[in-house]
């Protein structure tokens, strides 16, 4: 496709003092750099959960040797010039955009903050305090959904570098002090991890500064724990989290699976996940089955990487590449006891909503398509579908950028323009090879936002594996044909490998 | 903080169409904004933009929350939008995705108080196949009642995930306490009970399509790798026998607010929020009332301001500070909003804020600072524009507000025209305890320190 061919005619990448310097030259008057430095949470020492995260975020807001943040808020805001930063588990990107108006005077200001940022007190504190209620309450009071896959990482990635959100502990962000902070930006965030990237209409003397300040940061290699091996649980392992009054319950799953973007076996998996549960599409089996046929929930989708910000992006956003990935479900809110039988008298007396028949109902599609795999049309049509679609995720020069910045974490060059071909070379034997060898029902965490009243009871449903049919409102049930209870008498009594279910008071997670 | 809560050549020779073409006017907007006007009065816009194979097609209904006047019908915008995902008697459900999928674009719809926008991006060589599937719809939208039972589930799987926020809710009882007559007293998504019986409401649906689904209340905006001529000959083809409705609505005026008025949400363990909501302006490019205010919310607000230096950067009272309108049809809402660290400095917060607000109506504000403010506004405008979806949206803001696109330009000319004068004037209208509602979420059940907070001042 000619689009195609427009990116890849356009980016250059080369080495210089040491740093990979990705180029992306337009006609755009908005310049982008990205600096994209290899270490993320999985450099946070132990006891100090969050450094890494909270160190790029107060750079983001503190001062240089020459102006405070007050003052360059002054000096930024006639440009509307942003700068901003970004950590995952195994990066941390800087990036700032402004318009070819005020580059040089803007990058003049910002390479302070980069070369000499002070960190002062003050701007530590405050930035640290936000942090700290963000973990302590936000994150588990604005979304049950976020909160949910949260939660699940930490079980899932119990005992490795991966365990604690990027955001920290309550206890880790409470040991950290300024002193950590300047000392974390000196041996994590130097000229030997740090990948240069640059789109737009950028002159070549600005990108020759930022080469020569970026091999001005610290000469050091820094050391970057290895993750730890991320084991596949034994049987199913449940985490309840109850709230009180809740009408939802969020539940999102996983378990780990030992492929990256670079592996033989992504281009396959990644058609079995778009077919199964594309981010956001209405034609992915699990939303067809939960949502369009049976009227329980907003939305569900399966993944095989992370999904920065899900709730609020319908396209991938970049700089969170992973070595470790996990096959997760995500089921959005379906509701709970309490709101059916406030709604429906007909629903009097059930102690358990939704919950229990939706997971039984996406792991029953999950094992279907693990035996069954795809069909030749819908294999044609799901890899017709991704070769176009994966071409949006790169509509702006900020993140064909990004993702050409992310592809390098995985020795590859441009991930895009790597995944149109390798889908199109898929068999379908190859598809469902995968999704034999990958998929399964068997092992797996789950984690639940539920309400109060409804986790005891869902607890025991679960651990006894007990029968858990569909409860629909007459109004519903009355709409929907035969085909669709044939199916649900199966899903009910789906056997769920559960071996264990906590029920976990919301003032426990992210402690430490 | 409340302001983040905040997503489509034979016939064309034997219908005849009006092609006036509206010249694009000179301004901010750095692209040509080329429109037609069909007979029927489908207005079709087209902005060529250079994203080699990528085209955005978006479709703009004038209908929104604002146009559910009757009793028991909130939200019904927002599930109708639902609706027009369940097929036609040519593409059914199952045939619909399956020809969406086979197009590879991104495509979804969403609703607010003003309208509602279907929006498909994707591969411009495309384009043929996106105009036949949304004609369909648009023209020839047919679900069963069944399906119409089935659809409302999800509308209330939506509505749970959103009301787990504890700013949902404020945002609900903000809208609900400020607007007494006027429909924008219901938040989009609707009241639950109202989501809770939208099952029953199918006959309803039908005269709902019958009403808005209207090439009089449609924009169609094209952006990325097309012609004009392209757009307007698939336009005619699919779209030319589209006929226009009959329907018109008055919509119950909002009755001057003559008092402070107060909403509150409880919620332990949450960083206290207080948040003070003025009646505003209606959108018009006709007058600088929203332009004045857009100014003073970033002025006087944002990260540059002094009152941020002083509560959020010096004195860390503050976590997040930010002002501003929605653009609204009808007079909307203009908010300041504070996350604070502890809710016991939430008086002398408000007491700042107020503080800044009086002088804002009674010293002009500096000349130096207001070009800055709108050299930001300009600037940030212009690095916003840089893909088709963007500019897309950018333009059906002002398709819903002034019906027409190219009112963007003067929307930003009005910000040059914005003087000290203007600003004490709108100020002095506008930002008076009259007209406030102020909304508070704290550990409280109710709120104790409301006489501090001088609401009967």
């Amino acid at each position: 496709m000619k689009y195609l061919a427009f990116i890849i005619s356009l980016f250059v990448t080369s080495t210089i003092f040491g740093q990979e310097v990705v180029e992306l030259p337009s006609a755009s008057t908005k310049v982008v750099v990205k600096l994209a430095f290899k270490n993320g949470s999985i450099c946070d020492p132990e006891g100090k959960e969050g450094l890494t995260n909270l160190t790029a975020s107060v750079l983001a807001e503190t001062g240089s040797d020459q102006y405070t943040k007050s003052e360059i808020n002054d000096l930024f805001y006639p440009m509307a010039a942003t700068y901003s930063t970004f950590t995952d588990k195994e990066m941390t990107t800087i990036t700032f955009q402004v318009h070819i108006d005020f580059l040089d005077e803007f990058y003049e200001i910002f390479r302070g903050v980069l070369l000499n940022p002070t960190f002062a007190q003050s701007d530590f504190e405050r930035v640290k305090s936000n942090m700290e209620v963000y973990v302590k309450e936000v994150i588990k009071a604005s979304s049950d959904e976020e909160f949910s896959k949260k939660a699940l990482e930490e079980q899932l990635f119990s005992g490795t570098g991966y365990e604690h959100m990027k955001e920290g502990t309550i206890s880790g962000l409470a040991s950290i002090t300024r002193e950590d902070v300047i000392n974390h930006y000196k041996n994590y965030f130097t000229r030997n991890n740090v990948v240069i990237g640059i789109a737009g209409k950028y002159t070549s003397s600005l990108l020759e500064k930022i080469k020569s300040d970026v091999n001005k940061l610290a000469d050091i290699d820094p050391a970057i724990p290895t993750l730890g091996e991320v084991k596949m649980p034994d049987g199913i392992r449940v985490q309840l989290i109850p709230k009180p009054n809740n009408l939802g319950t969020a539940i999102f799953t996983g378990y780990p699976i030992d492929i990256n973007r670079a592996s033989a076996d992504w281009p396959a998996m990644a058609v079995i996940n778009s077919y199964l549960g594309e981010h956001r599409k209405s034609y992915s089996k699990l939303y067809k089955l939960i949502r369009e046929q049976r009227s329980m929930n907003y939305g569900d989708y399966t993944y095989i990487e992370w999904y920065e910000a899900a709730g609020s992006n319908q396209l991938p956003l970049t700089g969170f590449p992973r070595s470790q990935n996990y096959f997760a479900i995500w089921i959005r809110p379906v509701q709970t006891a309490i709101s059916l039988t406030s709604q429906y008298p007909e629903l009097d007396g059930i102690k358990i909503g939704h919950a229990h028949f939706a997971i039984r109902m996406a792991l029953m599609e999950v094992e279907r398509v693990k035996n069954e795999g795809l069909t030749q049309e819908e294999f044609d049509l799901t890899k017709q579908f991704l070769r176009s679609y994966m071409n949006l995720f790169v509509q702006t020069p900020a993140k064909q950028l990004g993702f050409l910045m992310d592809a390098k974490f995985y020795g590859l060059e441009n991930y895009i323009d790597y995944m149109n071909e390798a889908v199109a070379q898929l068999t379908l034997e190859e598809v469902n090879a995968a999704a034999a060898k990958y998929l399964q029902v068997e092992n797996m965490y789950i984690t639940m936002i539920t309400d109060q009243a409804e986790a005891e009871p869902l607890k025991e449903s679960l651990l006894k594996n007990a029968p858990s049919p569909m409860t629909y409102s007459n109004v519903v049930k009355e709409s929907l044909g035969e085909e669709i209870f044939e199916v649900d008498k199966k899903a009910e009594v789906f056997p769920m490998n559960v071996k264990s279910v906590e029920v976990i008071p919301t003032t426990d997670l992210f402690d430490e | 903080m409340m302001k983040h809560f905040i997503i489509f050549l034979i016939i064309g020779l034997l219908f005849s169409c009006n092609t006036e073409q509206k010249a694009a006017e000179d301004g901010i907007f750095p692209y040509p904004i080329l429109q037609t006007e069909l007979d029927n009065q489908l207005n079709v816009v087209t902005v060529p933009y250079n994203s080699p194979g990528i085209a955005a097609f978006y479709i703009v209904v004038r209908v929104g929350s604002r146009n559910e006047i009757e009793e028991g019908k909130t939200g019904f915008a927002h599930f109708f939008e639902h609706m027009m995902f369940r097929g036609t008697d040519k593409y059914p459900k199952e045939k619909y995705d399956e020809v969406l999928k086979s197009i590879g674009a991104a495509a979804n719809a969403n609703t607010w108080f003003d309208r509602t926008v279907y929006h498909m991006t994707g591969n411009a060589e495309m384009l043929d196949k996106m105009f036949e599937l949304e004609a369909d719809r648009f023209m020839n939208l047919k679900y069963s009642e069944a399906d119409f039972k089935v659809e409302a589930g999800a509308v209330k799987g939506e509505y749970t995930k959103n009301y787990a926020s504890p700013y949902m809710k404020l945002y609900e009882k903000t809208y609900n306490t400020a607007f007494k007559e006027h429909t924008y007293s219901h938040t989009t998504i609707g009241f639950w009970e109202d989501v809770v019986d939208m099952p029953n409401q199918y006959e309803y649906s039908l005269e709902f399509f019958d009403r808005w689904y209207r090439p009089e209340y449609s924009t169609i905006i094209v952006v990325g790798d097309v012609t004009q001529d392209k757009v307007n000959s698939l336009a005619r083809e699919y779209f030319g026998e589209w006929e226009p409705g009959t329907y018109k609505q008055e919509i119950p005026v909002e009755p001057e607010q003559n008092e402070t008025r107060y909403a509150h949400i409880q919620e332990e363990n949450f960083p206290p929020v207080l948040s003070l909501n003025y009646k505003g302006p209606a959108f018009t490019v006709e007058n600088l009332d929203m332009a004045a205010l857009d100014v003073i919310g970033s002025l006087a607000f944002s990260e540059r301001s002094d009152i941020y230096k002083k509560l959020v950067v010096d004195e860390r009272k503050v976590r997040q500070l930010n002002a501003g309108g929605f653009n609204t049809v009808d007079p909307g809402l203009w908010s300041v909003d504070a996350i604070l660290v502890n809710k016991e400095d939430m008086t002398e917060v408000k007491n700042e804020i107020d503080e800044l607000i009086e002088k804002l109506k009674s010293e002009p504000v500096d000349s130096v600072e207001l070009e800055q403010t709108k050299s930001h506004m300009k600037y940030g405008y212009a690095m916003n524009i840089d893909n088709p979806d963007a500019i897309a949206n950018s333009l059906a803001w002002q398709v819903w507000l002034t019906g027409n696109p190219a009112t963007v330009n003067k929307t930003y000319a009005n910000y040059d025209k914005v003087t000290p004068e203007v600003i004490m004037d709108v100020a002095n209208r506008f930002l008076v305890s009259s007209k406030l509602t102020v909304s508070t979420i704290s550990s409280d059940e109710k709120f104790q320190e409301a006489e501090d907070l001088n609401l009967d001042r």
